[in-house]
């Protein structure tokens, strides 16, 4: 199992530690819930240097990483972020992914669990182009900040204007001194930032940041908090709400696809789309009990689909779900039901995000 | 980690108590077993009459992540269950061998008490998991 250059801040903080896509990670701190309510509340700081970041160059890096996502990359502007998927031939889902459109080169943010398939995926079809593609995973490390004092927390340590940095924007600046990227995203529906940088800085920034945002209450979140938040910001996770034999549009994410454009996997995309999706992602809210991944849904009794995420939510103080059901799938007032290990238990339909922060108003 | 030393114990961490004037089995899961599991969301109790047996589920509890089985330690007839524990979660966290009882039953005889792990062994069981 591999670990990430923060795993021994992780044990003396006494993190439960578990795998996770191949590397030891931190589970949980204080505690799951307390976590989530924190990141809601105050801030969280997260280990994700286990995540995957490719670097695309040389003249033709916009061209070939537009001919794989499922975003248009030509149109962004340099400095902003777009979410998109990297599908394939069937019109599935081999990851999904954050394009970084930078002044000479194109980072990929890539799923850990995907890191060497994606390369793989990325060095075969970008050969026609001229570009080069360069695994940075090792080199480069990733530590996120979220929450709603984020903002207050990071945009002192930067010699960036971090203030006025927009949502989905990046730029480049020094943070604690270590030069990084850092950009206005994350995955947990708060306000927040991702810093980019040199590994060997991983241990410095992690303390650093620590230290300074300890007045305002900055903690380390724990992956099943970060699954809890992402889950109630209706966010996908790979292996989850997308997979290899997933359409992103079963899935909902018609943000992150453009129809009107060419990419790998497209062709079976679009044919499916034509001929009309057999499926599609819906949000459950169950009073009762917590649905699990694989759970049938039952509607009149009978199957319908299957949940793909389910939690309880401590920011709704209900459980929540995510699941595929049949396209057809519109169960009078939204009733249905989730089998829990053989027991029915009631569920309601409700939209995905389930979870949506307050934007800061403009002043 | 609390492991009192009149019980007894299985690698999947429930606990045993036998009384042996009435040959009355208490059970529970381990303050270990709490902690590994995390934040609790819900207990599934038997029904007395059911029956408890070695290595079968009788009871689960969940926790935000992950749903756990609990096993019978012993067999033995259930002929009560902690009705109280689904709405005091916290007291299997609190007093995970008084209070955060889950079920008692009937026994045979103390046999196959006597065969589970003392506290030591299980303690040494506990270190091992945690390496």
């Amino acid at each position: 199992m591999r670990r990430t250059p923060l795993y021994d801040a992780h044990v003396a903080a006494k993190a439960v530690m578990v795998e996770f896509a191949g590397w030891e990670m931190p589970v949980q701190y204080a505690g799951a819930v307390e976590e989530t309510k924190h990141v809601r509340s105050k801030a969280g700081i997260f280990d994700l240097c286990h995540m995957g970041r490719l670097v695309v160059t040389g003249p033709e890096a916009v061209k070939a990483v537009d001919a794989l996502v499922t975003c248009n990359v030509p149109k962004l502007k340099v400095g902003v972020c777009k979410y998109g998927i990297l599908c394939n031939e069937r019109g599935g889902a081999i990851d999904d992914i954050l394009v970084y459109k930078d002044s000479d080169r194109v980072h990929v943010i890539i799923n850990a669990g995907n890191r060497d398939r994606d390369f793989r995926h990325f060095l075969e079809h970008c050969g026609g182009y001229d570009c080069e593609v360069a695994n940075a995973s090792d080199e480069q490390t990733m530590i996120a900040v979220q929450g709603p004092a984020a903002e207050s927390i990071a945009a002192p340590l930067a010699d960036a204007d971090l203030k006025s940095l927009g949502y989905y924007r990046f730029t480049h600046g020094k943070v604690l001194g270590v030069p990084c990227l850092i950009s206005r995203t994350g995955y947990t529906g708060e306000d927040g930032f991702e810093l980019f940088f040199d590994r060997k800085h991983a241990r410095t920034m992690w303390d650093g940041l620590l230290a300074k945002g300890r007045a305002q209450d900055l903690r380390p979140i724990g992956l099943a908090a970060r699954d809890i938040l992402r889950t109630e910001a209706g966010m996908p996770l790979y292996g989850h709400e997308l997979d290899d034999a997933t359409n992103p549009l079963e899935a909902g994410l018609t943000f992150g696809v453009d129809l009107a454009k060419e990419f790998w996997g497209s062709k079976a995309v679009k044919e499916q789309v034509a001929a009309g999706l057999k499926r599609k992602l819906v949000g459950l809210r169950l009073e009762e009990r917590v649905a699990r991944p694989g759970y049938a849904v039952l509607s009149g009794g009978k199957p319908a689909g299957k949940v793909t995420s389910g939690t309880p939510s401590p920011t709704l103080g209900t459980n929540i779900a995510m699941a595929f059901v049949d396209a057809g799938f519109a169960p009078a007032g939204g009733r249905c039901e989730v089998d829990i290990r053989g027991k029915p238990s009631p569920a309601t339909v409700v939209p995905i995000p389930f979870y949506k922060r307050e934007r800061k108003k403009q002043a | 980690m609390a492991v009192p030393k009149d019980l007894r114990y299985t690698k999947t961490h429930e606990w045993v108590g036998y009384d042996r004037a009435s040959n009355l089995v208490t059970t529970g899961i381990t303050d270990f077993a709490v902690k590994a599991l995390g934040d609790l969301v819900y207990v599934e109790l038997p029904e007395v009459g059911e029956l408890m047996e070695i290595g079968h589920p009788y009871a689960e509890v969940e926790s935000v992540k992950a749903v756990a089985n609990i096993y019978g330690a012993v067999g033995a007839d259930i002929t009560e269950v902690n009705e109280e524990l689904p709405n005091n979660l916290e007291w299997l966290v609190s007093d995970p061998y008084g209070k955060g009882w889950i079920a008692k039953g009937k026994v045979a005889g103390p046999d196959e008490f006597n065969k589970l792990l003392d506290a030591a062994a299980y303690e040494k069981h506990c270190q091992s998991e945690k390496h």
